[in-house]
């Protein structure tokens, strides 16, 4: 009996220490790593919408983040918004970016993901993104006839084409109301 | 004298990856770019580092009966502190790195050293061992990913080097890439040792 009380109290001091520390490195570096998400998400904007001076955020009902990406006369250029979906072992989160006048998409950076390094992460490199720049909005998406998957990534590269066609209805339907 | 021996063993004649075979999910798994290798190799070694200088100055501490678990929290919280800072300061190598730095926690190497290693020497030797260590698994998995990135995609590092005419052998960035190349690796380092661990100074 008293040895085991001592193991346990042995291994929750091990444990409090460790949570002491993990949270006072977390409050330190906390506001830090908000700041860097808040300046990935303003790059992302920039870079989905070339050519826009400046953004606005557009608010809507269905909880979407979408931005209204504004040219130097302050007309709105393009839309810039944040698409969520499953991947292959976690949530990928993009920014996607459309030009309203050509009813095309501009491309898409990516925000968040966890997919396999080497395989499913190469949704991230230029020769698979560039396949979704200058596609029109009501373009299918389908993998294999449309867009060429990763080597090996079959599952992630199509959550990407599934998880644009189904924002890209979405957005349209939320913003089209908007305007 | 000792100091050295400890310092070099991890290096070649006790290298984790190809003369112990430990850590063979990150060695398997992830080194199907040369950079990837890098990357989880530095990553290794830093947490190996630290984990291994706290096990040995709390070793007296904790009782035996559950180092284990001790030992692993330890770790957990060096992989937790190393995301964190990377996340916070270095935003950019923590995009490449960030899928990688959960899997050190269950990597054997670590845990493998602290109960076998720093549980039982003093800091020196144990912040000694695992440099040698973390060195030794990063040029063994930094190795495989630039034999693997070659063949399968015609690069080191993300630069070209086979020539427009080369036809990437994609099964060697494919998990049974891993297991080839890692087999061959192993295969040539034992011919080359061979004649030492025969004839043998065993028993020191």
């Amino acid at each position: 009996m008293g040895k085991s009380v001592k193991l346990i109290v042995a291994l929750a001091i091990i444990s409090l220490l460790s949570g002491g520390v993990l949270a006072s490195v977390y409050s330190f570096t906390s506001p830090k790593m908000e700041e860097v998400a808040l300046q990935n998400q303003q790059n992302s904007i920039f870079e989905v919408l070339p050519g826009i001076e400046s953004y606005r955020e557009f608010k809507n009902d269905e909880n979407m983040i979408i931005f209204e990406g504004l040219d130097s006369r302050g007309d709105i250029a393009g839309l810039a918004y944040v698409a969520e979906g499953a991947g292959f072992q976690g949530k990928i989160r993009l920014m996607v970016g459309l030009d309203l006048d050509s009813k095309k998409i501009n491309g898409y950076k990516v925000l968040e993901h966890q997919e396999t390094p080497g395989l499913g992460a190469r949704i991230d490199e230029e020769a698979f993104k560039q396949q979704f720049s200058e596609k029109s909005l009501t373009d299918s998406f389908k993998l294999k006839e449309d867009v060429t998957a990763v080597t090996g990534a079959t599952i992630s590269s199509k959550a990407i084409t599934d998880l644009m066609k189904k924002s890209v209805d979405e957005v349209i339907k939320i913003y089209g109301g908007g305007k | 004298m000792r100091a050295w021996k400890e310092l070099i063993k991890g290096l070649w004649s006790e290298n984790p990856v190809f003369r112990m075979l430990m850590g063979m999910c990150p060695t398997l798994a992830v080194t199907n770019a040369a950079v990837n290798g890098l990357a989880m190799g530095l990553a290794t070694a830093f947490v190996l580092i630290c984990s291994n200088i706290i096990v040995s100055l709390v070793k007296r501490l904790i009782p035996e009966e559950i180092r284990i678990p001790g030992y692993i929290i330890i770790i957990a919280t060096f992989v937790t502190i190393a995301d964190l800072i990377l996340a916070a300061y270095f935003p950019d190598i923590q995009k490449v790195l960030g899928l990688f730095i959960p899997l050190i926690v269950v990597n054997c190497i670590i845990l493998g050293r602290a109960e076998g290693f720093a549980s039982k020497n003093n800091v020196l030797y144990s912040a000694l061992d695992a440099i040698g260590m973390g060195i030794g698994f990063t040029w063994a998995l930094t190795l495989l990913g630039i034999i693997r990135e070659i063949l399968g995609m015609g690069s080191i590092f993300g630069i070209p080097v086979m020539g427009a005419g080369f036809t990437e052998w994609v099964i060697f960035v494919l998990p049974p890439g891993a297991f080839i190349t890692l087999g061959i690796l192993l295969w040539i380092i034992n011919s080359i040792s061979k004649n030492k661990t025969v004839e043998g100074d065993c028993c020191h």
